[in-house]
């Protein structure tokens, strides 16, 4: 038996620090996060640095959509910038990690499509960054998504795209085009 | 809950009534990692949305809960880790299909059976872990003024205590 869960059980028989509402709101939330449909991308290899941001400067915005409002589980994120989160050129090339070859950039592929997504964390806010490969033409949207918030952008030609602005934390990216069914990376946790 | 082999179907009704029926236990199980708030918040989180990502892939909705409780404990523990300075990855997703069933103690009734072993447990064992299972935020030097011991043996006292009941537990009542 895992420590764990007896001290996890102790507490809950005692009825100590029970689950706050706003856990439980955004638990039920998730719920709309859902992609119907959507073929899961899994995280792969990533033998080499693409620089995914030095790229990313003409996704259009195109939309962005609140989500349904749910209480934030998670407080206040402070103003700081955490090492290694700021800087993701840093890493070293030719390294082979499943779905991350340096600090925030991670591969994801599904259904013939490869989903390169990088974040940084400047001053509180996240920015998501990327590219779809193969380029997946002028009709094709890329939607950012954390649990409270997705915005969406019109990939360039070369199927970068870039959103900031983000709260850190739970990010996905989900790739939407005409005829097939979207593509979404699996839930990645950005820390501030 | 569904009842067909997929849980890719599942509706709003049968999502908040597993939301009511685990989050407690998520909750539970986060905190006993010793995470802030905002850090077990991350990590329920973490697991619902894990949960919504593999839906195609569980074909047992019996063993969600226990499933859902082992995904908390993975993603509380990779928060851990970070929050002590170590490099974690956040792609590490436990095996859909291999829910930990030692899960199952996680859960109000059982936890009052173990209250009633604690009590078979001596001093400072009893005290230590009452006021460490109470108070989640408290500090060892807190516990330690409270107890009139030596802070530096309260992590020690701690881990042993714990030991002594998990075996008390183990040998009378496991379920």
């Amino acid at each position: 038996m895992k420590e764990e869960y007896l001290l996890a059980a102790l507490r809950m028989g005692a009825g100590a620090d029970p689950v706050p509402e706003g856990v439980s709101a955004a638990a039920r939330a998730v719920f709309g996060l859902r992609v119907p449909g959507g073929v899961p991308a899994g995280p792969v290899d990533l033998p080499v640095s693409p620089g995914a941001r030095s790229a990313a400067d003409s996704g259009t915005a195109q939309a962005e959509r609140a989500q349904p409002e749910t209480a934030h589980a998670g407080t206040a994120q402070d103003e700081t910038t955490r090492p290694g989160t700021a800087q993701a050129g840093t890493a070293q090339a030719g390294t082979a990690q499943t779905g991350t070859a340096q600090a925030g950039v991670r591969r994801f592929s599904a259904d013939g499509l490869v989903i390169d997504v990088e974040t940084t964390v400047t001053e509180g806010r996240m920015e998501v960054a990327g590219q779809v490969s193969p380029a997946p033409g002028p009709d094709a949207t890329i939607e950012v998504r954390t649990p409270h918030i997705a915005k969406v952008r019109t990939p360039s030609g070369s199927g970068h795209f870039a959103v900031a602005g983000l709260p850190p934390g739970w990010v996905s990216v989900v790739c939407h085009r005409p005829g097939h069914p979207p593509v979404f990376t699996r839930w990645i946790h950005v820390h501030p | 809950m569904p009842t067909d082999n997929s849980f890719a179907t599942i509706d709003q009704a049968a999502w908040e009534d597993l939301v009511a029926r685990f989050d407690g236990r998520m909750w539970a199980v986060a905190r006993a990692f010793g995470l802030s708030a905002a850090d077990a918040a991350d990590a329920v989180q973490g697991a619902w949305l894990r949960l919504v990502e593999s839906a195609d892939t569980i074909r047992d909705p019996e063993r969600i809960g226990a499933w859902l409780v082992t995904t908390t404990r993975h993603e509380a523990a990779r928060l851990s880790r970070r929050a002590r300075g170590e490099v974690v990855s956040d792609l590490d997703v436990p095996d859909t299909a291999l829910p930990d069933p030692t899960a199952a103690v996680v859960d109000a009734d059982f936890g009052r059976q173990v209250w009633r072993r604690l009590d078979l447990l001596g001093e400072p064992c009893r005290s230590l872990i009452r006021l460490y299972v109470l108070h989640p935020e408290a500090r060892y030097a807190q516990i330690a003024v409270r107890l009139n011991l030596p802070i530096g043996s309260i992590g020690p006292t701690r881990a042993r205590c714990m030991a002594r009941l998990r075996a008390l537990v183990e040998e009378e009542d496991t379920p």
